[in-house]
Protein backbone atom coordinates (compact mmCIF):
# COMPACT_ATOMS: atom_id res chain seq x y z
CA UNK A 1 0.00 0.00 0.00
CA UNK A 2 1.41 3.22 -1.21
CA UNK A 3 -0.27 5.57 1.24
CA UNK A 4 0.96 5.59 4.82
CA UNK A 5 -1.74 4.99 7.35
CA UNK A 6 -1.37 5.83 11.03
CA UNK A 7 -2.97 2.81 12.67
CA UNK A 8 -2.31 0.04 10.20
CA UNK A 9 -0.40 -2.19 12.61
CA UNK A 10 -0.33 -3.03 16.27
CA UNK A 11 2.21 -1.03 18.22
CA UNK A 12 5.31 -2.67 19.55
CA UNK A 13 5.88 -2.86 23.27
CA UNK A 14 7.78 -0.01 24.84
CA UNK A 15 8.86 1.54 21.59
CA UNK A 16 8.00 4.32 19.19
CA UNK A 17 8.90 4.96 15.60
CA UNK A 18 9.65 8.19 13.80
CA UNK A 19 10.05 8.62 10.08
CA UNK A 20 12.28 11.42 8.82
CA UNK A 21 11.45 12.32 5.24
CA UNK A 22 13.74 14.71 3.45
CA UNK A 23 16.57 15.01 1.01
CA UNK A 24 19.47 12.83 1.97
CA UNK A 25 22.28 14.49 3.71
CA UNK A 26 24.38 14.77 6.81
CA UNK A 27 21.91 16.80 8.88
CA UNK A 28 19.26 14.07 8.84
CA UNK A 29 21.76 11.43 9.91
CA UNK A 30 23.17 13.66 12.62
CA UNK A 31 19.71 14.48 13.91
CA UNK A 32 18.91 10.79 14.11
CA UNK A 33 22.08 10.15 16.07
CA UNK A 34 21.31 13.04 18.42
CA UNK A 35 17.90 11.58 19.07
CA UNK A 36 19.40 8.19 19.85
CA UNK A 37 21.81 9.77 22.31
CA UNK A 38 19.08 11.39 24.34
CA UNK A 39 18.04 9.94 27.64
CA UNK A 40 14.71 8.18 27.31
CA UNK A 41 12.85 5.33 28.90
CA UNK A 42 11.56 3.63 25.78
CA UNK A 43 13.06 2.33 22.54
CA UNK A 44 12.91 4.42 19.47
CA UNK A 45 13.20 3.40 15.86
CA UNK A 46 14.28 6.07 13.45
CA UNK A 47 13.56 5.53 9.78
CA UNK A 48 15.12 7.79 7.19
CA UNK A 49 13.64 8.26 3.74
CA UNK A 50 14.37 10.71 0.98
CA UNK A 51 10.79 10.70 -0.30
CA UNK A 52 7.52 8.84 -0.15
CA UNK A 53 6.16 6.35 -1.09
CA UNK A 54 8.24 3.92 0.90
CA UNK A 55 9.34 0.83 -0.97
CA UNK A 56 6.67 -1.84 -0.52
CA UNK A 57 9.08 -4.78 -0.20
CA UNK A 58 9.94 -4.05 3.42
CA UNK A 59 6.43 -3.08 4.42
CA UNK A 60 5.84 -6.11 6.68
CA UNK A 61 9.09 -5.53 8.53
CA UNK A 62 8.38 -1.95 9.29
CA UNK A 63 6.76 -1.09 12.62
CA UNK A 64 3.84 1.24 13.00
CA UNK A 65 4.92 4.80 12.35
CA UNK A 66 3.99 7.23 15.12
CA UNK A 67 5.40 10.51 13.83
CA UNK A 68 6.44 11.73 10.37
CA UNK A 69 8.85 14.66 10.29
CA UNK A 70 9.33 16.26 6.88
CA UNK A 71 12.75 17.88 6.70
CA UNK A 72 12.92 20.91 4.39
CA UNK A 73 16.25 22.50 3.66
CA UNK A 74 15.81 26.20 3.10
CA UNK A 75 18.81 26.33 0.82
CA UNK A 76 17.37 24.06 -1.86
CA UNK A 77 14.07 24.43 -3.67
CA UNK A 78 14.32 20.77 -4.56
CA UNK A 79 13.79 19.65 -0.97
CA UNK A 80 10.58 21.68 -0.72
CA UNK A 81 9.31 20.21 -4.00
CA UNK A 82 10.10 16.64 -3.02
CA UNK A 83 8.37 17.12 0.35
CA UNK A 84 5.30 18.51 -1.39
CA UNK A 85 5.26 15.52 -3.72
CA UNK A 86 5.60 13.11 -0.79
CA UNK A 87 2.67 14.67 1.01
CA UNK A 88 0.34 13.03 -1.46
CA UNK A 89 1.26 9.61 -0.07
CA UNK A 90 0.24 10.34 3.50
CA UNK A 91 -3.17 9.46 4.81
CA UNK A 92 -5.43 12.23 6.07
CA UNK A 93 -5.45 10.86 9.59
CA UNK A 94 -1.75 11.38 9.93
CA UNK A 95 -2.27 15.12 9.82
CA UNK A 96 -4.22 15.05 13.06
CA UNK A 97 -1.06 15.79 14.97
CA UNK A 98 1.28 13.05 13.78
CA UNK A 99 3.07 15.15 11.19
CA UNK A 100 5.45 18.00 11.65
CA UNK A 101 7.61 20.06 9.33
CA UNK A 102 11.22 20.62 10.23
CA UNK A 103 12.85 23.55 8.45
CA UNK A 104 16.61 23.54 8.58
CA UNK A 105 19.28 25.88 7.38
CA UNK A 106 17.73 29.00 8.86
CA UNK A 107 21.09 30.10 10.12
CA UNK A 108 22.12 31.35 6.70
CA UNK A 109 19.52 33.87 5.73
CA UNK A 110 21.40 35.07 2.67
CA UNK A 111 21.48 31.58 1.15
CA UNK A 112 17.71 31.24 1.29
CA UNK A 113 16.15 30.05 -1.88
CA UNK A 114 12.85 28.98 -0.42
CA UNK A 115 10.36 31.65 0.50
CA UNK A 116 9.18 31.84 4.09
CA UNK A 117 5.68 32.40 2.80
CA UNK A 118 5.68 29.06 1.05
CA UNK A 119 6.69 27.31 4.25
CA UNK A 120 4.12 29.08 6.40
CA UNK A 121 1.48 28.25 3.81
CA UNK A 122 2.52 24.62 3.90
CA UNK A 123 2.16 24.53 7.65
CA UNK A 124 -1.21 26.27 7.47
CA UNK A 125 -2.62 24.12 4.70
CA UNK A 126 -1.72 20.87 6.41
CA UNK A 127 -2.52 22.12 9.91
CA UNK A 128 0.80 20.89 11.22
CA UNK A 129 3.45 22.56 13.31
CA UNK A 130 6.52 24.01 11.63
CA UNK A 131 9.74 23.85 13.62
CA UNK A 132 12.60 26.06 12.52
CA UNK A 133 16.11 24.92 13.37
CA UNK A 134 19.68 24.94 12.19
CA UNK A 135 20.78 21.35 12.18
CA UNK A 136 24.39 22.17 11.49
CA UNK A 137 24.83 23.69 14.92
CA UNK A 138 25.35 21.17 17.68
CA UNK A 139 23.35 22.94 20.36
CA UNK A 140 20.30 23.51 18.20
CA UNK A 141 20.52 19.97 16.89
CA UNK A 142 20.38 18.58 20.41
CA UNK A 143 17.48 20.87 21.31
CA UNK A 144 15.55 19.85 18.19
CA UNK A 145 16.20 16.20 18.96
CA UNK A 146 14.75 16.71 22.43
CA UNK A 147 11.67 18.41 21.02
CA UNK A 148 11.11 15.67 18.47
CA UNK A 149 11.53 13.07 21.16
CA UNK A 150 8.88 14.70 23.29
CA UNK A 151 6.52 14.92 20.32
CA UNK A 152 7.19 11.27 19.54
CA UNK A 153 6.34 10.30 23.09
CA UNK A 154 3.02 12.01 22.78
CA UNK A 155 2.24 10.71 19.32
CA UNK A 156 2.99 7.13 20.40
CA UNK A 157 0.49 7.50 23.21
CA UNK A 158 3.06 7.21 25.96
CA UNK A 159 1.93 10.33 27.78
CA UNK A 160 -1.35 9.63 29.54
CA UNK A 161 -4.04 12.21 29.00
CA UNK A 162 -2.42 13.97 26.05
CA UNK A 163 -3.29 12.81 22.57
CA UNK A 164 -1.48 13.78 19.40
CA UNK A 165 -4.44 15.88 18.25
CA UNK A 166 -4.60 17.74 21.52
CA UNK A 167 -0.91 18.43 21.42
CA UNK A 168 -1.06 19.71 17.86
CA UNK A 169 -3.75 22.15 18.98
CA UNK A 170 -1.43 23.45 21.67
CA UNK A 171 1.37 23.87 19.13
CA UNK A 172 -0.86 25.81 16.80
CA UNK A 173 -2.04 28.24 19.43
CA UNK A 174 1.47 28.95 20.55
CA UNK A 175 2.51 29.85 17.02
CA UNK A 176 0.24 32.86 17.26
CA UNK A 177 -2.52 31.74 14.93
CA UNK B 1 -15.29 5.63 11.61
CA UNK B 2 -13.72 8.12 13.90
CA UNK B 3 -15.18 6.54 16.97
CA UNK B 4 -13.21 3.44 16.27
CA UNK B 5 -9.98 5.35 15.94
CA UNK B 6 -10.46 6.75 19.32
CA UNK B 7 -11.27 3.61 21.11
CA UNK B 8 -7.55 3.25 20.82
CA UNK B 9 -7.33 6.18 23.08
CA UNK B 10 -8.33 4.46 26.29
CA UNK B 11 -6.06 1.45 25.89
CA UNK B 12 -3.04 3.61 25.14
CA UNK B 13 -2.53 4.52 28.73
CA UNK B 14 -3.22 1.09 29.96
CA UNK B 15 -0.33 0.12 27.74
CA UNK B 16 1.76 2.38 29.95
CA UNK B 17 1.02 0.13 32.86
CA UNK B 18 1.64 -2.93 30.72
CA UNK B 19 5.04 -1.49 29.90
CA UNK B 20 5.84 -0.90 33.50
CA UNK B 21 5.45 -4.61 34.02
CA UNK B 22 8.92 -5.62 32.76
CA UNK B 23 10.51 -3.19 35.23
CA UNK B 24 8.52 -4.48 38.10
CA UNK B 25 9.16 -8.09 37.24
CA UNK B 26 12.79 -7.51 38.14
CA UNK B 27 11.82 -6.48 41.59
CA UNK B 28 12.03 -9.56 43.79
CA UNK B 29 9.96 -8.01 46.55
CA UNK B 30 6.85 -8.26 44.42
CA UNK B 31 4.82 -11.35 45.39
CA UNK B 32 3.67 -13.72 42.70
CA UNK B 33 0.00 -12.86 42.83
CA UNK B 34 0.65 -9.21 42.07
CA UNK B 35 2.55 -10.05 38.90
CA UNK B 36 -0.05 -12.57 37.88
CA UNK B 37 -2.74 -9.98 38.35
CA UNK B 38 -0.88 -7.49 36.22
CA UNK B 39 -0.18 -10.06 33.55
CA UNK B 40 -3.86 -10.89 33.38
CA UNK B 41 -4.72 -7.21 33.06
CA UNK B 42 -2.21 -6.80 30.27
CA UNK B 43 -3.60 -9.78 28.38
CA UNK B 44 -7.08 -8.32 28.54
CA UNK B 45 -5.93 -4.99 27.29
CA UNK B 46 -4.00 -6.58 24.47
CA UNK B 47 -7.05 -8.52 23.39
CA UNK B 48 -9.06 -5.31 23.29
CA UNK B 49 -6.39 -3.69 21.22
CA UNK B 50 -6.39 -6.51 18.71
CA UNK B 51 -10.14 -6.10 18.34
CA UNK B 52 -9.75 -2.39 17.67
CA UNK B 53 -6.93 -3.03 15.27
CA UNK B 54 -8.99 -5.46 13.25
CA UNK B 55 -11.66 -2.77 12.91
CA UNK B 56 -9.04 -0.26 11.87
CA UNK B 57 -7.54 -2.41 9.16
CA UNK B 58 -10.91 -2.34 7.44
CA UNK B 59 -10.52 1.39 6.84
CA UNK B 60 -9.23 2.38 3.46
CA UNK B 61 -6.42 4.79 2.99
CA UNK B 62 -7.40 8.35 2.16
CA UNK B 63 -4.66 10.57 0.86
CA UNK B 64 -5.12 14.29 1.19
CA UNK B 65 -6.48 15.91 -1.97
CA UNK B 66 -4.18 18.48 -3.54
CA UNK B 67 -6.79 21.15 -3.90
CA UNK B 68 -8.71 22.27 -0.81
CA UNK B 69 -6.29 20.37 1.37
CA UNK B 70 -6.93 22.73 4.22
CA UNK B 71 -10.70 22.45 4.02
CA UNK B 72 -10.77 18.67 4.06
CA UNK B 73 -8.17 18.53 6.78
CA UNK B 74 -10.05 20.99 8.94
CA UNK B 75 -13.24 18.98 8.51
CA UNK B 76 -11.46 15.80 9.54
CA UNK B 77 -9.93 17.61 12.49
CA UNK B 78 -13.29 18.81 13.57
CA UNK B 79 -14.72 15.28 13.47
CA UNK B 80 -11.73 13.91 15.34
CA UNK B 81 -11.93 16.59 18.01
CA UNK B 82 -15.59 15.92 18.48
CA UNK B 83 -14.97 12.21 18.86
CA UNK B 84 -12.20 12.81 21.36
CA UNK B 85 -14.41 15.17 23.27
CA UNK B 86 -17.12 12.54 23.57
CA UNK B 87 -14.54 10.00 24.70
CA UNK B 88 -13.45 12.30 27.47
CA UNK B 89 -17.02 12.88 28.52
CA UNK B 90 -17.73 9.17 28.72
CA UNK B 91 -14.59 8.33 30.62
CA UNK B 92 -14.52 7.65 34.29
CA UNK B 93 -11.36 7.66 36.34
CA UNK B 94 -10.24 4.08 36.76
CA UNK B 95 -8.10 2.52 39.43
CA UNK B 96 -4.71 1.39 38.32
CA UNK B 97 -4.66 -1.54 40.65
CA UNK B 98 -5.62 -2.31 44.25
CA UNK B 99 -2.50 -4.26 44.95
CA UNK B 100 -0.42 -2.37 47.51
CA UNK B 101 2.99 -3.40 46.19
CA UNK B 102 2.13 -2.20 42.74
CA UNK B 103 0.85 1.06 44.12
CA UNK B 104 3.93 1.50 46.27
CA UNK B 105 6.28 1.03 43.38
CA UNK B 106 4.29 3.30 41.15
CA UNK B 107 4.16 5.93 43.87
CA UNK B 108 7.93 5.76 44.36
CA UNK B 109 8.52 6.21 40.67
CA UNK B 110 6.20 9.18 40.45
CA UNK B 111 7.84 10.85 43.42
CA UNK B 112 11.28 10.32 41.95
CA UNK B 113 10.19 11.85 38.67
CA UNK B 114 8.71 14.76 40.54
CA UNK B 115 11.89 15.25 42.51
CA UNK B 116 13.98 15.32 39.36
CA UNK B 117 11.71 17.86 37.74
CA UNK B 118 11.70 20.06 40.82
CA UNK B 119 15.47 19.93 40.96
CA UNK B 120 15.61 21.06 37.36
CA UNK B 121 13.25 23.89 38.10
CA UNK B 122 15.30 24.87 41.11
CA UNK B 123 18.54 25.00 39.21
CA UNK B 124 16.94 26.93 36.37
CA UNK B 125 15.49 29.47 38.75
CA UNK B 126 18.76 29.81 40.62
CA UNK B 127 20.76 30.43 37.48
CA UNK B 128 18.17 32.95 36.37
CA UNK B 129 18.45 34.68 39.72
CA UNK B 130 22.19 34.92 39.43
CA UNK B 131 21.96 36.31 35.96
CA UNK B 132 19.46 38.89 37.14
CA UNK B 133 21.74 39.85 40.01
CA UNK B 134 24.62 40.35 37.63
CA UNK B 135 22.45 42.41 35.34
CA UNK B 136 21.29 44.49 38.26
CA UNK B 137 24.84 45.15 39.39
CA UNK B 138 25.88 46.16 35.95
CA UNK B 139 22.94 48.46 35.52
CA UNK B 140 23.58 49.95 38.95
CA UNK B 141 27.18 50.67 38.05
CA UNK B 142 26.19 52.24 34.80
CA UNK B 143 23.60 54.32 36.56
CA UNK B 144 26.15 55.58 39.09
CA UNK B 145 28.55 56.51 36.35
CA UNK B 146 25.85 58.37 34.52
CA UNK B 147 24.87 60.26 37.66
CA UNK B 148 28.48 61.23 38.24
CA UNK B 149 28.84 62.38 34.67
CA UNK B 150 25.66 64.39 34.99
CA UNK B 151 26.89 66.09 38.15
CA UNK B 152 30.19 66.95 36.55
CA UNK B 153 28.44 68.42 33.58
CA UNK B 154 26.20 70.48 35.83
CA UNK B 155 29.16 71.88 37.70
CA UNK B 156 30.92 72.71 34.49
CA UNK B 157 27.83 74.46 33.25
CA UNK B 158 27.64 76.56 36.43
CA UNK B 159 31.26 77.57 36.21
CA UNK B 160 30.97 78.51 32.62
CA UNK B 161 27.90 80.60 33.31
CA UNK B 162 29.73 82.55 36.02
CA UNK B 163 32.70 83.11 33.85
CA UNK B 164 30.61 84.43 31.06
CA UNK B 165 28.93 87.00 33.30
CA UNK B 166 32.00 88.29 35.07
CA UNK B 167 33.94 88.14 31.91
CA UNK B 168 31.63 90.48 30.10
CA UNK B 169 31.54 92.88 33.05
CA UNK B 170 35.27 92.82 33.35
CA UNK B 171 35.64 93.40 29.71
CA UNK B 172 33.45 96.44 29.72
CA UNK B 173 35.21 97.79 32.77
CA UNK B 174 38.52 97.13 31.13
CA UNK B 175 37.42 98.87 28.00
CA UNK B 176 36.25 101.92 29.90
CA UNK B 177 39.50 102.10 31.80
CA UNK B 178 41.39 101.91 28.57
CA UNK B 179 39.34 104.68 27.09
CA UNK B 180 39.81 106.82 30.15
CA UNK B 181 43.56 106.36 30.14
CA UNK B 182 43.68 107.03 26.44
CA UNK B 183 41.81 110.24 26.90
CA UNK B 184 44.05 111.25 29.75
CA UNK B 185 47.07 110.65 27.58
CA UNK B 186 45.58 112.68 24.82
CA UNK B 187 44.76 115.49 27.20
CA UNK B 188 48.31 115.46 28.48
CA UNK B 189 49.65 115.55 24.98
CA UNK B 190 47.43 118.44 24.04
CA UNK B 191 48.36 120.39 27.13
CA UNK B 192 52.03 119.77 26.51
CA UNK B 193 51.71 120.84 22.91
CA UNK B 194 49.78 123.92 23.97
CA UNK B 195 52.37 124.75 26.58
CA UNK B 196 55.21 124.43 24.10
CA UNK B 197 53.39 126.52 21.52
CA UNK B 198 52.62 129.20 24.02
CA UNK B 199 56.16 129.22 25.37
CA UNK B 200 57.49 129.60 21.89
CA UNK B 201 55.19 132.30 20.54
CA UNK B 202 53.91 134.08 23.61
CA UNK B 203 56.83 134.39 25.98
CA UNK B 204 56.85 136.57 29.07
CA UNK B 205 57.72 140.10 28.27
CA UNK B 206 61.41 140.68 29.03
CA UNK B 207 62.42 143.03 31.71
CA UNK B 208 65.00 144.63 29.44
CA UNK B 209 62.45 145.52 26.79
CA UNK B 210 62.75 148.61 24.55
CA UNK B 211 61.34 152.00 25.40
CA UNK B 212 58.09 151.37 23.59
CA UNK B 213 57.32 148.35 25.63
CA UNK B 214 58.51 150.13 28.75
CA UNK B 215 55.90 152.72 28.25
CA UNK B 216 53.09 150.15 28.22
CA UNK B 217 54.37 148.22 31.14
CA UNK B 218 53.99 150.85 33.74
CA UNK B 219 54.81 148.63 36.58
CA UNK B 220 57.50 146.36 35.36
CA UNK B 221 58.34 145.25 38.83
CA UNK B 222 54.93 143.71 39.15
CA UNK B 223 54.66 140.12 38.45
CA UNK B 224 53.16 139.34 35.06
CA UNK B 225 51.91 135.86 34.45
CA UNK B 226 52.53 133.91 31.34
CA UNK B 227 49.97 133.42 28.59
CA UNK B 228 49.82 129.85 29.64
CA UNK B 229 48.84 130.83 33.13
CA UNK B 230 46.23 133.30 31.92
CA UNK B 231 44.64 130.68 29.78
CA UNK B 232 44.83 128.18 32.63
CA UNK B 233 43.04 130.52 35.04
CA UNK B 234 40.35 131.28 32.50
CA UNK B 235 39.94 127.59 31.59
CA UNK B 236 39.71 126.45 35.19
CA UNK B 237 37.19 129.15 35.98
CA UNK B 238 35.05 128.12 33.04
CA UNK B 239 35.26 124.45 33.74
CA UNK B 240 34.83 124.50 37.50
CA UNK B 241 32.08 127.07 37.70
CA UNK B 242 30.35 127.27 34.35
CA UNK B 243 27.70 129.59 35.81
CA UNK B 244 30.42 132.04 36.91
CA UNK B 245 33.00 131.99 34.14
CA UNK B 246 34.20 135.57 34.77
CA UNK B 247 37.59 136.33 36.04
CA UNK B 248 38.84 139.76 37.14
CA UNK B 249 41.46 140.91 34.72
CA UNK B 250 43.98 142.48 37.06
CA UNK B 251 47.33 143.95 36.19
CA UNK B 252 49.08 140.63 36.26
CA UNK B 253 47.51 139.95 32.91
CA UNK B 254 49.93 141.56 30.46
CA UNK B 255 47.69 143.97 28.46
CA UNK B 256 49.04 143.23 24.96
CA UNK B 257 48.23 139.55 25.41
CA UNK B 258 44.86 140.44 26.79
CA UNK B 259 44.16 142.62 23.79
CA UNK B 260 45.23 139.81 21.51
CA UNK B 261 42.90 137.35 23.17
CA UNK B 262 40.04 139.82 23.07
CA UNK B 263 40.58 140.64 19.43
CA UNK B 264 40.80 137.04 18.34
CA UNK B 265 37.58 136.23 20.15
CA UNK B 266 39.06 133.69 22.55
CA UNK B 267 38.16 135.84 25.51
CA UNK B 268 35.11 138.03 26.06
CA UNK B 269 34.51 140.98 28.29
CA UNK B 270 31.71 141.03 30.76
CA UNK B 271 28.93 143.17 29.21
CA UNK B 272 28.62 145.36 32.29
CA UNK B 273 32.02 145.26 33.85
CA UNK B 274 34.98 145.92 31.57
CA UNK B 275 37.43 144.35 33.98
CA UNK B 276 35.77 140.94 33.94
CA UNK B 277 36.68 138.54 31.24
CA UNK B 278 35.76 135.03 30.41
CA UNK B 279 36.85 132.31 28.06
CA UNK B 280 34.67 131.73 25.09
CA UNK B 281 32.81 128.48 25.46
CA UNK B 282 33.97 126.72 22.34
CA UNK B 283 32.69 123.41 23.52
CA UNK B 284 29.04 124.45 23.71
Amino acid sequence: MAVLRPFDKLPELNSATILLVGAEGGPQQQLAEAMLCEKKDFNINIHLASSLPLPPERDHLRPRIDLIAFVIDIKSKYSLKSVQASLAYVDVRFFLGKVCFLVTGVGRVNNCSVEMNAIWKLGEDYCSPVIFCELELEGIRVATAQRLLRMLQICAGRVPGVSALYFSLLMRNSAGD
Amino acid sequence: MNQSIFENFAPSDSIENAEKLPEMMNDSVCPVDATEELLRECENIWKEMEKCQSKLTLLTAEPVPESDAKVSLLLTRMQALRAEYYQWQKRNPELISTNPEVLLLLGEEELQKLQKELEMVLSAVQSKNEKLKEDLEREQQWHDEQVQALNTFKEMEEEMKKEVVTDSEKRVFQELKNQVSELKEYKKKLLNALGEFLEEHFPLPEKNGNAKKKRFSEEPSEQVITMHEILEILLNQLMSTPHEPYVTADDSFWPPYLELLLRSGIVLRHPEDPNMIRLEAFHE
